[in-house]
């Protein structure tokens, strides 16, 4: 990817509180257009590296742009199309959803007040608009939040564990409405400790531990990487285990339930572990690739990097 | 909605002031709090002494007049301070408890500006109450006198300048306090402390000379207007110049704001 293609992009960048590194030397690129993961476990730095994208904390060393534009040099410029949410949505209570859109509004270019009824309707806030924001609930407020950053017409929407607090439903919601803002030619990132909905619902991922990203791309590729395994359905599981276990190519298998778990070096085995069985009289009703998930993935690389310690 | 090339935004004139000044206005508590401190005392001084003269005019003397004019703007000055304390303090540190001043900072916007924004918006309401209640004295001073000599035009209109210069004075003293230390209460608190009690001890000691005249009592004092100076006074007689006052003044007001902004520019959150 060239240059100038991401949305965002920093370099080395460390953030410490005291003696303690919280962000170390993050090298982080974010595709344009695309739904991205930041991924991790809690205290993995993740909300620290958003408040530095977004000014609310200095970096102790490294650099970062957003839209290009360097920051905090053009951060003005730079955040003028970009929604963001970090932790959860804050509000004025005693206003009304509509005022406190119009509240942040008012910080924004003037073109903003326009799209106040537009954000509203998306996120089906319009019969609420005029009540305060303390009778709200809790998905009530996450979905303002999301309606104050379309306000901004924003080409990188930031959120920072977005779907805390919300139900099913919502969480369904917000996944289609991430879909939708990328179909729109949109950004967004989104960090979270949700393996199965960063996976869902993103193209990309970053994975991060202790404040280092330690695997980066697109999710399909980061589920493909490891050793291929395919699952193999037969009647006399404990012949075929022997077969299979002496067979070029297989490095580990394993049965649970009566299914049988290979282990490959390479995909490219599986019509000669076919044959074999076959071959030994033992009919296949079942052969099929097992796709990694990427709880796997994560958890692979988080285990290991206990073990070098 | 689409993505576009990166532009400067172009924004709406005054409109974070406006914001400011809705924030604080739709605050039912800090809205009635403001109007019963600084309305409240002017409706209450001159409804009693309008009742005490229709019931005995031989023993009480007209409401209006140049002495109670004096007596009504010495009230305002005391307990309508507080009120614009409590104002100044809400739109200093009400964006950073609620946690919209995180939301206001990631629009990009300059932080400064964020905090520029709350002067004119709290100005505009703080000095909104305080014309109300200016309104009530000098109409009540110039029409209800009776036989007493009615106060001046001038006297009227300085009369005014001089109070709304002490509550904004005071609204800006609570704005920057708050800004700095990010406490609506603790601000209230210690400027409270200070308005009702610390200034006017310090002041009363003697031993500390000029120096008394770094306290803003001493400088308003000797601001207020000849005609009704005796019955505003809120500290003993210090003599302090003309210049010296306003150069008091406007140092109190630049160091606060300026450490506010100071804060606010630099403060993670």
């Amino acid at each position: 990817m060239a240059e100038g293609d991401y949305v965002v992009e920093t370099q080395g960048l460390t953030k410490r509180f005291g003696k303690r590194t919280v962000v170390r030397g993050v090298e982080l690129q974010v595709p344009r257009g695309v739904a991205f993961g930041y991924l991790g476990p809690n205290g993995a730095g993740k909300t620290t590296l958003i408040r530095m994208l977004l000014g609310l904390t200095r970096p102790n060393a490294g650099t970062m742009s957003l839209r290009g534009l360097p920051v905090p040099k053009r951060r003005a410029e730079a955040l003028s199309r970009v929604g963001a949410i970090v932790e959860e949505p804050r509000f004025h209570g005693h206003l009304t959803g509509r005022e406190n859109l119009a509240i942040v509004a008012a910080a924004r270019e003037r073109e903003t007040f326009t799209r106040i009824p537009a954000a509203l309707e998306r996120v089906g806030l319009v019969h609420r608009s005029d009540d305060r924001v303390r009778t709200y609930s809790m998905g009530m407020r996450q979905r303002l939040g999301i309606a104050r950053c379309l306000m901004a017409d924003p080409e990188l929407l930031i959120l920072d564990e977005p779907m805390n607090g919300l139900d099913p439903a919502g969480i369904l919601e917000f996944r289609q409405l991430v879909r939708a803002l990328v179909d729109e030619g949109r950004t967004v990132m989104l960090s979270s400790h949700i393996l199965d909905e960063v996976e869902k619902t993103c193209d990309y991922v970053a994975i991060v531990d202790r404040g280092e990203i330690v695997a980066m791309g697109p999710i399909a590729e980061l589920q493909g990487e490891g050793q291929p395994r395919v699952l193999v359905g037969v009647d006399e599981t404990a012949k075929a285990l022997e077969i299979l276990s002496g067979a070029p190519g297989v490095t580990d298998v394993s049965s649970e339930n009566g299914v049988i778990q290979a282990t490959l070096a390479d995909i490219d085995v599986v019509p000669e572990l076919n044959r074999r069985l076959v071959e030994a009289g033992i009919p296949v009703r079942r052969l099929e690739p097992m796709r990694a998930s990427l709880e796997e993935r994560f958890l692979a690389i988080t285990s290991r990097l206990e073990d070098t310690e | 909605m689409t993505a576009a090339a990166p532009t400067v935004p172009g924004v709406r004139p005054f409109g974070l002031a406006r914001a400011d000044f809705l924030k604080l206005r739709k605050r039912r508590g800090l809205f009635w709090t403001t109007t019963v401190l600084i309305v409240g005392p002017q409706v209450v001084a001159y409804g009693i002494l309008a009742i005490l003269h229709a019931a005995n005019p031989g023993h009480h003397g007209p409401a209006g007049g140049i002495e109670n004019l004096g007596h009504g703007l010495s009230v305002l000055a005391l307990v309508g301070s507080i009120g614009a304390i409590i104002a100044g303090a809400s739109a200093g540190a009400d964006d950073l408890s609620s946690g919209v001043f995180r939301e206001l900072v990631v629009t990009g916007r300059s932080r400064l500006a964020l905090f520029g924004s709350r002067v004119p918006g709290g100005l505009a309401f703080v000095l909104s109450f305080a014309f109300v209640a200016y309104a009530i004295a000098a109409v009540v001073s110039m029409t209800a006198n009776g036989e007493l000599p009615a106060p001046s035009l001038t006297l009227v209109l300085e009369s005014g300048l001089w109070v709304f210069a002490e509550l904004a004075f005071y609204f800006l003293l609570g704005l920057g306090v708050a800004s700095l230390i990010g406490s609506k209460a603790y601000t209230i608190g210690i400027l409270l402390a200070w308005r009702t009690a610390v200034s006017h001890i310090l002041v009363s000691i003697s031993a500390l000379g000029v120096y008394r005249d770094m306290f803003p009592d001493v400088p308003f004092d000797r601001l207020a207007p000849g005609a009704v100076e005796e019955f505003v006074r809120d500290v003993p007689r210090v003599s302090i110049s003309l210049a010296a006052a306003v150069l008091v003044l406007v140092l109190w007001v630049a160091i606060a704001t300026a450490l506010g902004a100071w804060r606010t520019a630099t403060r993670d959150v």
